[in-house]
């Protein structure tokens, strides 16, 4: 029970964080996308199943902030939360260095995969911007390090 | 560990699936429905949030103001008492100005309903996109509804409303690549349309191929405008593009005067205001009067107006006949 309502509580929490940091903290169309960086650490840590039913909930939140292209983050993050999952099998996913560079190239893999989703269904790529190319994967690999230390302050990964 | 995998692969693929289908049926009933479902569940977070927010961070300005507040009642009431004789001529000068409105067969300016909205949400990765406005169906929003910003004491064009949820609205900035609007140059009657390019700049096409464009002409909303009330302003001309041979036309690069990273305030131009909301004064682009006088005789004098209520490009032409009562001086 305790378990429920800290995962409902990790759940809200990570979208209000993610809207506050938009709205309030974003210089030069630049901020960390906590909700891919909290996917990918949840699949590292709670396995794929639970990364992806998290990942599709907060990519609906992403998406209906939206004009178009509604479901193209819900994927991306499902897809992010079954890969790492996948990969914590060969990579050592507990280790904060792996975690960070495995974040890393998610973003920009996400960002090529919103780039086609948009090329796909509404024949325009979707370019985050150079600010954000550059930018987002070192931000997001922050956050991930910094919340795979907050996870479990005890050790036990 | 097989199992594990195995329940990923189903999830996996239902929840792709699901995504998929959102993706490609974007205008069917029951994905509208899906999303105005999901808007409901999740939207009060940022609505809530944004007022809890303002609340906790204007919390010392309003004691202050709190303050300050009482100490202009005093100083504001013995104002009113003043204020009651302008009142009085202004509801005649109005009346007046209606009738004489009429007599002209003037038409008067667009009754849109204005309502003023914070912005809720943006997102970086779509920062020339769309935004998202604490105003929804609850205050009269409807989809297509002009949305204005302020800029330097003046109103400007910020983009339109493309979806509309219970107490939240998604804004299509004009910077949009999906964004158009018809607009023309202040420098003469050149009227092109404005285009979104998915960056800072706009960009306006269709420009007669045979005139002289130059840089620092503003941009204004066209009364051809489907979405927009004519006579507000768009940006100001940044670079005239090069000629191309094989175009009939030329184009120019607009900075906007609507900032997307700076907007807080937006104000949605409504069709009509929701049944009990006091009805606020009509927005009229506010242009300082201008008179020119361009010729004078002994006993009349041709003078040029532009007022407050008159296009920028339109400047009335008129010749007022002054008569004085000696012949000399008016």
């Amino acid at each position: 029970m305790i378990g429920f309502a800290r995962g409902l509580a990790l759940f809200f929490g990570a979208m209000f964080l993610q809207w506050w940091w938009n709205t309030h903290f974003a210089y030069w169309g630049a901020a960390p996308q906590f909700l891919l960086a909290l996917t990918i650490l949840i699949a590292a840590r709670r396995g794929p199943v639970l990364g992806m039913l998290a990942g599709f909930g907060w990519g609906l939140y992403l998406d209906v902030a939206r004009a178009e292209l509604f479901g193209a983050s819900a994927l991306i993050l499902t897809l992010a939360a079954y890969v790492a999952g996948v990969v914590r099998r060969q990579i050592d996913l507990r280790a904060m260095g792996p975690l960070a560079a495995t974040t890393f190239l998610f973003t920009w893999a996400g960002f090529l995969a919103q780039g086609l989703l948009g090329l796909t269904f509404t024949k325009s790529f979707e370019s985050p911007g150079w600010m954000s190319l550059l930018l987002t994967p070192f931000l997001n690999a922050l956050v991930v390090t910094a919340a795979s230390v907050i996870w479990d302050p005890r050790g036990d990964r | 560990m097989q199992r594990e995998t195995r329940i990923a692969n189903v999830v996996l693929g239902a929840l792709a699936a699901l995504s998929l289908l959102l993706l490609s049926l974007p205008l069917s009933t029951p994905v509208r429905s899906f999303k105005a479902g999901v808007g409901y569940l999740l939207d009060p977070l940022a609505y809530h949030g944004e007022a809890g927010y303002r609340r906790v961070a204007d919390s010392p300005e309003r004691i202050r103001r709190l303050l300050q507040a009482d100490m202009e009642n005093d100083q504001l009431r013995a104002e009113l008492r003043r204020g009651e004789w302008v009142k009085t001529t202004v509801e005649a000068l109005s009346l007046e100005n209606e009738r004489l409105r009429r007599a002209l067969v003037l038409k008067s300016p667009s009754s849109r309903s204005p309502a003023w909205a914070h912005v809720m949400e943006r997102d970086p990765i779509h920062w020339y996109r769309s935004l998202v406005v604490d105003a929804g169906g609850d205050r009269g929003v409807a989809l297509g509804d002009p949305v204005l910003g302020p800029r330097d004491g003046q109103l400007v064009a910020v983009g339109r409303v493309v979806d509309v949820r219970p107490m939240t609205s998604t804004v299509l900035l004009l910077t949009d690549e999906l964004s158009a609007a018809a607009a023309y140059l202040s420098s003469g009657t050149l009227e092109g349309l404005v285009q979104g390019q998915d960056g800072p700049r706009l960009r306006m096409n269709y420009l007669n191929a045979e005139s002289a464009l130059s840089a620092g002409d503003s941009v204004y909303t066209s009364p051809t405008s489907a979405t927009f009330p004519p006579d507000v302003l768009i940006g100001r001309v940044a670079k005239v593009n090069p000629r191309d041979q094989f175009l009939t036309f030329q184009s120019v690069e607009i900075d906007p005067a609507a900032d997307a990273s700076s907007l807080q305030e937006l104000m949605i131009l409504r069709a009509k205001a929701p049944e009990g909301e006091p009805k606020p004064p009509v927005y009229v682009p506010v242009i300082p009067p201008v008179v020119v006088p361009v010729s004078v005789s002994s006993h009349t004098a041709a003078v040029e107006i532009s007022t407050s209520t008159a296009r920028p490009r339109r400047r009335a032409m008129a010749a007022v006949a002054i008569s004085t009562a000696a012949g000399g001086k008016p």
